[in-house]
Protein backbone atom coordinates (compact mmCIF):
# COMPACT_ATOMS: atom_id res chain seq x y z
CA UNK A 1 0.00 0.00 0.00
CA UNK A 2 1.44 3.30 -1.07
CA UNK A 3 -1.86 5.92 -1.26
CA UNK A 4 -2.11 8.48 0.57
CA UNK A 5 -3.71 7.80 4.16
CA UNK A 6 -5.36 10.86 4.27
CA UNK A 7 -6.79 10.48 0.61
CA UNK A 8 -7.93 7.03 1.76
CA UNK A 9 -9.90 8.32 4.25
CA UNK A 10 -11.21 11.31 2.74
CA UNK A 11 -9.85 13.73 5.03
CA UNK A 12 -7.36 16.58 4.97
CA UNK A 13 -4.40 17.03 6.18
CA UNK A 14 -4.87 19.25 9.15
CA UNK A 15 -8.33 16.96 10.12
CA UNK A 16 -8.97 16.75 13.94
CA UNK A 17 -8.45 13.33 15.90
CA UNK A 18 -12.25 13.22 15.95
CA UNK A 19 -12.88 13.98 12.27
CA UNK A 20 -10.40 10.74 11.13
CA UNK A 21 -12.19 9.24 13.36
CA UNK A 22 -15.74 9.99 11.97
CA UNK A 23 -14.08 9.06 8.54
CA UNK A 24 -12.77 5.87 9.55
CA UNK A 25 -16.13 4.68 10.83
CA UNK A 26 -18.14 5.68 7.77
CA UNK A 27 -16.33 4.04 6.03
CA UNK A 28 -15.66 0.97 8.32
CA UNK A 29 -19.20 0.47 8.49
CA UNK A 30 -19.50 -0.11 4.59
CA UNK A 31 -16.67 -1.99 3.85
CA UNK A 32 -15.99 -4.10 6.73
CA UNK A 33 -15.97 -7.65 5.11
CA UNK A 34 -18.18 -9.25 8.28
CA UNK A 35 -20.84 -6.47 8.41
CA UNK A 36 -21.21 -7.02 4.40
CA UNK A 37 -20.56 -10.85 4.17
CA UNK A 38 -21.80 -10.44 0.28
CA UNK A 39 -19.36 -8.06 -0.84
CA UNK A 40 -16.80 -9.96 -1.77
CA UNK A 41 -14.56 -6.29 -3.13
CA UNK A 42 -14.93 -4.56 -0.23
CA UNK A 43 -12.22 -6.33 1.57
CA UNK A 44 -9.44 -4.72 -0.58
CA UNK A 45 -11.07 -1.35 0.53
CA UNK A 46 -11.48 -1.97 4.28
CA UNK A 47 -7.75 -3.16 4.59
CA UNK A 48 -6.35 0.44 2.95
CA UNK A 49 -8.79 2.22 5.08
CA UNK A 50 -7.78 0.21 8.45
CA UNK A 51 -4.43 0.60 7.24
CA UNK A 52 -4.36 4.34 7.18
CA UNK A 53 -6.57 5.05 10.18
CA UNK A 54 -4.13 2.56 11.87
CA UNK A 55 -1.63 5.47 10.87
CA UNK A 56 -3.18 8.58 11.89
CA UNK A 57 -4.85 7.58 14.49
CA UNK A 58 -1.97 7.22 16.70
CA UNK A 59 -0.99 10.76 16.85
CA UNK A 60 2.81 10.45 17.01
CA UNK A 61 2.72 7.58 13.92
CA UNK A 62 0.64 10.72 12.23
CA UNK A 63 3.18 13.45 13.22
CA UNK A 64 5.93 11.14 11.78
CA UNK A 65 4.61 10.52 9.10
CA UNK A 66 3.98 13.85 8.28
CA UNK A 67 7.52 14.79 8.74
CA UNK A 68 8.00 12.00 5.72
CA UNK A 69 10.28 10.25 8.35
CA UNK A 70 7.57 6.99 7.64
CA UNK A 71 5.78 5.91 4.91
CA UNK A 72 2.42 5.07 4.51
CA UNK A 73 3.64 0.64 3.78
CA UNK A 74 4.52 0.05 7.17
CA UNK A 75 1.28 0.43 8.87
CA UNK A 76 -0.63 -2.71 7.02
CA UNK A 77 -2.40 -5.23 8.92
CA UNK A 78 -1.05 -8.22 8.70
CA UNK A 79 -4.63 -9.87 8.91
CA UNK A 80 -6.34 -11.81 5.75
CA UNK A 81 -8.86 -13.30 7.42
CA UNK A 82 -12.30 -12.27 8.21
CA UNK A 83 -14.60 -13.78 10.53
CA UNK A 84 -17.11 -14.94 7.51
CA UNK A 85 -14.71 -16.93 5.94
CA UNK A 86 -15.13 -19.23 9.05
CA UNK A 87 -18.85 -18.37 9.98
CA UNK A 88 -20.69 -20.18 7.41
CA UNK A 89 -19.24 -23.44 8.73
CA UNK A 90 -19.82 -26.06 11.97
CA UNK A 91 -18.65 -24.34 14.61
CA UNK A 92 -19.60 -23.29 18.56
CA UNK A 93 -21.01 -19.20 17.65
CA UNK A 94 -23.30 -21.40 14.40
CA UNK A 95 -26.44 -19.77 14.78
CA UNK A 96 -29.91 -21.17 13.35
CA UNK A 97 -32.12 -18.93 15.92
CA UNK A 98 -32.55 -16.75 12.91
CA UNK A 99 -34.86 -18.91 11.15
CA UNK A 100 -35.67 -21.49 14.37
CA UNK A 101 -40.13 -20.40 13.95
CA UNK A 102 -39.19 -22.20 10.34
CA UNK A 103 -38.40 -25.53 12.16
CA UNK A 104 -41.59 -25.92 13.57
CA UNK A 105 -43.52 -25.90 10.11
CA UNK A 106 -45.39 -28.89 9.33
CA UNK A 107 -43.25 -29.85 6.24
CA UNK A 108 -40.94 -32.00 5.37
CA UNK A 109 -38.49 -29.02 4.93
CA UNK A 110 -38.50 -27.69 8.19
CA UNK A 111 -35.28 -30.47 8.54
CA UNK A 112 -33.34 -27.70 6.19
CA UNK A 113 -33.68 -25.10 8.80
CA UNK A 114 -32.71 -27.81 12.17
CA UNK A 115 -29.39 -28.30 11.52
CA UNK A 116 -25.85 -26.81 14.27
CA UNK A 117 -26.98 -23.88 16.29
CA UNK A 118 -25.68 -23.23 20.00
CA UNK A 119 -26.78 -25.96 22.20
CA UNK A 120 -28.50 -23.70 24.84
CA UNK A 121 -30.93 -22.75 22.03
CA UNK A 122 -34.23 -24.16 21.67
CA UNK A 123 -34.16 -26.75 19.37
CA UNK A 124 -36.27 -29.57 17.44
CA UNK A 125 -34.57 -32.65 17.97
CA UNK A 126 -32.58 -34.89 15.11
CA UNK A 127 -34.48 -37.10 13.05
CA UNK A 128 -33.45 -40.73 13.73
CA UNK A 129 -33.36 -43.28 10.28
CA UNK A 130 -34.15 -46.98 10.43
CA UNK A 131 -34.63 -49.20 7.90
CA UNK A 132 -37.31 -51.75 7.59
CA UNK A 133 -37.48 -54.69 5.59
CA UNK A 134 -41.35 -56.22 4.67
CA UNK A 135 -42.72 -58.77 3.09
CA UNK A 136 -44.11 -58.51 -0.43
CA UNK A 137 -47.42 -59.19 0.74
CA UNK A 138 -46.72 -57.02 3.65
CA UNK A 139 -45.95 -53.79 1.79
CA UNK A 140 -48.85 -54.09 -0.82
CA UNK A 141 -51.45 -54.73 1.41
CA UNK A 142 -50.06 -52.12 4.25
CA UNK A 143 -50.71 -53.41 7.90
CA UNK A 144 -48.91 -53.02 11.28
CA UNK A 145 -45.34 -53.65 12.15
CA UNK A 146 -43.38 -53.58 14.66
CA UNK A 147 -39.74 -52.06 14.37
CA UNK A 148 -37.01 -53.29 17.13
CA UNK A 149 -34.80 -50.18 17.56
CA UNK A 150 -30.98 -50.64 18.61
CA UNK A 151 -31.83 -49.24 22.16
CA UNK A 152 -34.67 -52.44 21.97
CA UNK A 153 -37.62 -50.42 22.24
CA UNK A 154 -40.14 -51.07 19.85
CA UNK A 155 -42.01 -48.91 17.63
CA UNK A 156 -45.05 -49.66 15.95
CA UNK A 157 -45.09 -48.58 12.09
CA UNK A 158 -48.29 -48.49 10.22
CA UNK A 159 -47.91 -49.60 6.77
CA UNK A 160 -49.99 -47.81 4.17
CA UNK A 161 -51.26 -49.90 1.66
CA UNK A 162 -49.47 -49.69 -1.50
CA UNK A 163 -45.95 -49.37 0.17
CA UNK A 164 -42.58 -49.41 -2.30
CA UNK A 165 -39.62 -50.65 -1.70
CA UNK A 166 -37.38 -47.65 -0.88
CA UNK A 167 -40.46 -45.83 -0.09
CA UNK A 168 -39.45 -43.49 3.60
CA UNK A 169 -42.63 -43.59 6.11
CA UNK A 170 -41.92 -40.51 8.42
CA UNK A 171 -43.36 -40.88 12.24
CA UNK A 172 -43.79 -37.58 13.33
CA UNK A 173 -42.09 -37.19 16.82
CA UNK A 174 -40.62 -40.48 17.18
CA UNK A 175 -37.13 -39.24 16.58
CA UNK A 176 -34.67 -38.03 18.74
CA UNK A 177 -35.42 -35.44 21.88
CA UNK A 178 -35.71 -32.05 21.23
CA UNK A 179 -32.92 -29.65 23.11
CA UNK A 180 -33.64 -26.99 25.36
CA UNK A 181 -37.49 -28.26 25.61
CA UNK A 182 -37.52 -28.22 21.75
CA UNK A 183 -39.71 -30.61 19.83
CA UNK A 184 -37.99 -34.55 18.99
CA UNK A 185 -37.30 -34.97 15.47
CA UNK A 186 -38.92 -37.47 13.31
CA UNK A 187 -38.15 -41.26 12.89
CA UNK A 188 -37.44 -41.89 9.10
CA UNK A 189 -38.14 -45.28 8.13
CA UNK A 190 -37.05 -46.76 4.63
CA UNK A 191 -38.70 -49.66 3.68
CA UNK A 192 -36.98 -52.21 2.02
CA UNK A 193 -39.58 -54.82 0.37
CA UNK A 194 -38.44 -58.69 -0.11
CA UNK A 195 -39.46 -60.34 -3.26
CA UNK A 196 -42.17 -62.69 -3.08
CA UNK A 197 -41.86 -65.89 -4.96
CA UNK A 198 -44.35 -65.42 -7.93
CA UNK A 199 -45.78 -61.72 -8.06
CA UNK A 200 -43.90 -58.66 -9.41
CA UNK A 201 -44.99 -55.32 -9.17
CA UNK A 202 -44.56 -52.74 -12.11
CA UNK A 203 -45.99 -49.52 -10.80
CA UNK A 204 -49.53 -50.05 -9.46
CA UNK A 205 -50.13 -53.39 -11.48
CA UNK A 206 -49.03 -56.49 -10.59
CA UNK A 207 -47.88 -59.05 -12.68
CA UNK A 208 -47.76 -62.96 -12.88
CA UNK A 209 -46.97 -65.63 -15.17
CA UNK A 210 -49.23 -68.27 -15.07
CA UNK A 211 -49.35 -72.07 -16.47
CA UNK A 212 -52.24 -73.58 -17.78
CA UNK A 213 -52.58 -76.99 -18.99
CA UNK A 214 -52.78 -77.74 -22.56
CA UNK A 215 -56.25 -79.03 -21.98
CA UNK A 216 -57.47 -75.42 -20.77
CA UNK A 217 -54.90 -73.86 -23.06
CA UNK A 218 -57.45 -75.32 -26.08
CA UNK A 219 -60.39 -75.73 -24.66
CA UNK A 220 -60.87 -72.90 -22.56
CA UNK A 221 -61.43 -73.58 -18.42
CA UNK A 222 -61.58 -71.80 -14.77
CA UNK A 223 -58.35 -71.50 -12.93
CA UNK A 224 -57.41 -70.22 -9.76
CA UNK A 225 -54.61 -67.10 -9.68
CA UNK A 226 -53.00 -65.83 -7.09
CA UNK A 227 -53.75 -61.99 -6.24
CA UNK A 228 -52.18 -59.96 -2.85
CA UNK A 229 -55.58 -60.24 -1.71
CA UNK A 230 -56.05 -63.89 -2.02
CA UNK A 231 -56.44 -66.29 -4.79
CA UNK A 232 -59.34 -65.51 -7.46
CA UNK A 233 -61.22 -67.86 -10.01
CA UNK A 234 -60.20 -66.68 -13.54
CA UNK A 235 -61.89 -67.61 -16.73
CA UNK A 236 -59.31 -68.81 -19.75
CA UNK A 237 -61.01 -68.20 -23.07
CA UNK A 238 -60.43 -71.19 -25.45
CA UNK A 239 -56.94 -71.15 -27.44
CA UNK A 240 -55.53 -68.93 -25.11
CA UNK A 241 -51.82 -69.16 -26.12
CA UNK A 242 -48.62 -68.93 -24.15
CA UNK A 243 -47.73 -65.11 -23.56
CA UNK A 244 -51.22 -64.16 -23.84
CA UNK A 245 -52.12 -61.61 -20.84
CA UNK A 246 -55.46 -61.52 -19.13
CA UNK A 247 -56.01 -58.32 -17.25
CA UNK A 248 -57.61 -58.40 -13.56
CA UNK A 249 -59.18 -55.23 -13.22
CA UNK A 250 -58.96 -54.14 -9.40
CA UNK A 251 -56.52 -56.80 -8.26
CA UNK A 252 -53.36 -55.13 -8.16
CA UNK A 253 -51.89 -52.49 -5.69
CA UNK A 254 -54.26 -50.19 -3.42
CA UNK A 255 -54.00 -46.45 -4.22
CA UNK A 256 -53.95 -44.06 -1.45
CA UNK A 257 -57.49 -42.72 -3.49
CA UNK A 258 -59.10 -46.33 -2.54
CA UNK A 259 -59.00 -47.80 -5.89
CA UNK A 260 -56.53 -50.30 -6.84
CA UNK A 261 -54.00 -50.68 -10.03
CA UNK A 262 -54.70 -54.38 -11.79
CA UNK A 263 -53.00 -57.53 -12.02
CA UNK A 264 -51.61 -58.42 -15.33
CA UNK A 265 -52.23 -62.38 -15.48
CA UNK A 266 -49.32 -63.55 -18.57
CA UNK A 267 -50.18 -66.93 -19.52
CA UNK A 268 -47.68 -70.07 -19.97
CA UNK A 269 -49.09 -73.04 -21.38
CA UNK A 270 -47.10 -76.36 -19.76
CA UNK A 271 -46.82 -80.08 -20.90
CA UNK A 272 -47.65 -82.59 -18.22
CA UNK A 273 -44.76 -82.83 -16.20
CA UNK A 274 -44.78 -86.57 -16.67
CA UNK A 275 -44.67 -87.80 -20.66
CA UNK A 276 -47.95 -88.96 -21.18
CA UNK A 277 -48.55 -91.85 -23.73
CA UNK A 278 -52.11 -91.08 -24.30
CA UNK A 279 -51.36 -87.86 -25.49
CA UNK A 280 -48.58 -88.61 -27.72
CA UNK A 281 -50.83 -90.90 -29.20
CA UNK A 282 -53.17 -88.55 -29.58
CA UNK A 283 -50.75 -85.86 -31.10
CA UNK A 284 -49.43 -88.35 -33.48
CA UNK A 285 -52.65 -88.88 -34.81
CA UNK A 286 -53.33 -85.58 -34.94
CA UNK A 287 -52.71 -84.15 -38.67
CA UNK A 288 -52.54 -80.13 -38.61
CA UNK A 289 -54.47 -78.74 -41.33
CA UNK A 290 -51.30 -77.06 -41.98
CA UNK A 291 -48.02 -78.03 -41.20
CA UNK A 292 -45.72 -75.55 -39.61
CA UNK A 293 -47.99 -72.71 -39.68
CA UNK A 294 -46.95 -71.75 -35.83
CA UNK A 295 -43.17 -71.77 -37.18
CA UNK A 296 -44.10 -69.51 -40.17
CA UNK A 297 -45.77 -67.14 -37.13
CA UNK A 298 -43.18 -66.44 -35.29
CA UNK A 299 -41.42 -66.23 -38.39
CA UNK A 300 -38.38 -68.89 -37.14
CA UNK B 1 -4.36 -23.18 20.48
CA UNK B 2 -3.24 -22.62 23.83
CA UNK B 3 -4.14 -19.64 25.52
CA UNK B 4 -1.20 -17.92 25.23
CA UNK B 5 -0.67 -18.38 21.75
CA UNK B 6 -3.98 -17.03 21.35
CA UNK B 7 -3.13 -13.90 23.00
CA UNK B 8 -0.05 -13.52 21.20
CA UNK B 9 -1.76 -13.81 18.20
CA UNK B 10 -4.88 -11.60 18.48
CA UNK B 11 -2.34 -8.83 20.51
CA UNK B 12 -5.16 -8.97 23.15
CA UNK B 13 -4.28 -8.47 26.80
CA UNK B 14 -4.61 -11.53 29.00
CA UNK B 15 -7.51 -9.83 31.11
CA UNK B 16 -9.25 -8.97 27.69
CA UNK B 17 -9.30 -12.67 26.60
CA UNK B 18 -10.56 -13.89 30.28
CA UNK B 19 -13.35 -11.24 30.17
CA UNK B 20 -14.54 -11.82 26.73
CA UNK B 21 -14.63 -15.52 27.29
CA UNK B 22 -16.71 -14.64 30.61
CA UNK B 23 -19.13 -12.32 28.90
CA UNK B 24 -18.99 -15.67 25.93
CA UNK B 25 -17.76 -13.14 23.17
CA UNK B 26 -15.55 -16.40 22.59
CA UNK B 27 -16.45 -20.12 23.51
CA UNK B 28 -13.06 -21.58 23.08
CA UNK B 29 -13.14 -25.25 23.84
CA UNK B 30 -12.74 -26.19 27.78
CA UNK B 31 -10.50 -29.02 28.49
CA UNK B 32 -10.71 -29.54 32.16
CA UNK B 33 -8.52 -26.11 33.11
CA UNK B 34 -6.76 -25.14 30.20
CA UNK B 35 -8.49 -23.56 27.33
CA UNK B 36 -7.92 -24.65 23.12
CA UNK B 37 -8.32 -21.63 21.36
CA UNK B 38 -9.07 -22.27 17.08
CA UNK B 39 -8.83 -20.34 13.84
CA UNK B 40 -12.72 -18.72 13.94
CA UNK B 41 -12.43 -17.45 17.94
CA UNK B 42 -9.05 -15.25 16.77
CA UNK B 43 -11.08 -14.24 13.74
CA UNK B 44 -13.76 -13.40 16.18
CA UNK B 45 -11.53 -11.47 18.46
CA UNK B 46 -10.50 -9.37 15.35
CA UNK B 47 -13.99 -8.64 14.85
CA UNK B 48 -14.67 -7.91 18.48
CA UNK B 49 -12.11 -5.05 18.02
CA UNK B 50 -12.72 -3.93 15.05
CA UNK B 51 -16.42 -3.05 16.22
CA UNK B 52 -14.83 -1.70 19.39
CA UNK B 53 -13.05 0.59 16.48
CA UNK B 54 -16.40 1.32 14.77
CA UNK B 55 -17.82 2.75 18.23
CA UNK B 56 -19.65 0.01 19.60
CA UNK B 57 -19.66 -0.25 23.08
CA UNK B 58 -19.82 -3.55 25.21
CA UNK B 59 -23.52 -3.48 25.58
CA UNK B 60 -23.59 -3.35 21.63
CA UNK B 61 -21.17 -6.17 20.88
CA UNK B 62 -22.97 -9.24 21.96
CA UNK B 63 -25.97 -7.59 20.19
CA UNK B 64 -23.68 -7.08 16.71
CA UNK B 65 -22.38 -10.77 17.13
CA UNK B 66 -25.66 -12.09 17.39
CA UNK B 67 -27.28 -10.70 14.83
CA UNK B 68 -24.10 -11.47 12.17
CA UNK B 69 -23.93 -15.33 13.33
CA UNK B 70 -27.90 -15.18 12.40
CA UNK B 71 -26.92 -13.79 9.16
CA UNK B 72 -24.30 -16.18 8.46
CA UNK B 73 -26.20 -18.82 9.90
CA UNK B 74 -29.01 -17.87 7.27
CA UNK B 75 -26.49 -17.40 4.86
CA UNK B 76 -25.26 -21.19 4.82
CA UNK B 77 -28.47 -22.62 4.81
CA UNK B 78 -29.19 -20.22 1.74
CA UNK B 79 -26.47 -21.65 -0.14
CA UNK B 80 -27.02 -25.40 0.75
CA UNK B 81 -30.45 -24.44 -0.08
CA UNK B 82 -29.48 -22.91 -3.70
CA UNK B 83 -26.95 -25.89 -4.61
CA UNK B 84 -29.66 -28.26 -3.78
CA UNK B 85 -31.79 -26.67 -6.53
CA UNK B 86 -29.05 -26.55 -8.47
CA UNK B 87 -28.84 -29.82 -8.68
CA UNK B 88 -31.88 -30.22 -9.72
CA UNK B 89 -33.23 -30.63 -13.26
CA UNK B 90 -33.91 -27.69 -15.19
CA UNK B 91 -37.50 -28.25 -15.36
CA UNK B 92 -37.81 -27.92 -11.78
CA UNK B 93 -35.94 -25.27 -11.22
CA UNK B 94 -37.59 -23.06 -13.27
CA UNK B 95 -40.99 -24.19 -11.54
CA UNK B 96 -39.16 -23.20 -8.29
CA UNK B 97 -38.45 -19.76 -9.24
CA UNK B 98 -42.00 -19.31 -11.46
CA UNK B 99 -43.14 -20.22 -7.81
CA UNK B 100 -41.26 -18.21 -6.20
CA UNK B 101 -42.04 -15.04 -8.48
CA UNK B 102 -45.78 -15.90 -7.60
CA UNK B 103 -44.78 -16.15 -4.06
CA UNK B 104 -43.18 -12.81 -4.17
CA UNK B 105 -46.16 -10.81 -6.11
CA UNK B 106 -48.54 -12.20 -3.80
CA UNK B 107 -46.79 -10.99 -0.19
CA UNK B 108 -48.56 -8.10 0.78
CA UNK B 109 -46.81 -4.81 -0.70
CA UNK B 110 -44.78 -3.01 2.19
CA UNK B 111 -43.95 0.22 0.08
CA UNK B 112 -46.42 2.11 1.88
CA UNK B 113 -44.14 2.06 4.79
CA UNK B 114 -41.99 4.71 5.65
CA UNK B 115 -38.28 4.11 4.62
CA UNK B 116 -35.44 4.01 7.04
CA UNK B 117 -33.01 7.01 6.76
CA UNK B 118 -30.83 6.73 4.61
CA UNK B 119 -26.53 6.55 6.08
CA UNK B 120 -25.79 9.68 4.61
CA UNK B 121 -28.46 11.12 5.76
CA UNK B 122 -27.67 10.30 9.30
CA UNK B 123 -24.51 11.49 9.14
CA UNK B 124 -25.17 15.13 8.31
Amino acid sequence: MAADPYQTLGVKRDASQADIQKAYRRLAKKLHPDLNPGNKKAEEEFKNVSAAYDLLDDADKRARFDRGEIDASGAERPQQRYYRDFAEGAHSYASDSGFADFAGTDDILSEIFGRGGRSNLRMRGQDAHYRLELDFLDAVNGGKQQLTLPDKSVLDVTIPPGTRDGQVLRLRGKGHPGLGGGPPGDALIEVAVRPHPILTRKGDDIHVELPISLKDAVLGGKVQVPTPSGSVAMTIPKWANTGRVLRLKGKGVPRPDGTRGDELVTLKVMLPEMPDPELEKFVAQWQPARAGASRRATGV
Amino acid sequence: MEAREFILQSRLDAEVVEAWVEAGWLLPRQEGATRDFSEVDLVRAQLIQDLGRLGANDEAIPVILDLIDQVHGLRRTLRDLLSAIHAQPEAMRRWIVADLRTTGLNRPNDDSAPAPPSDESREH
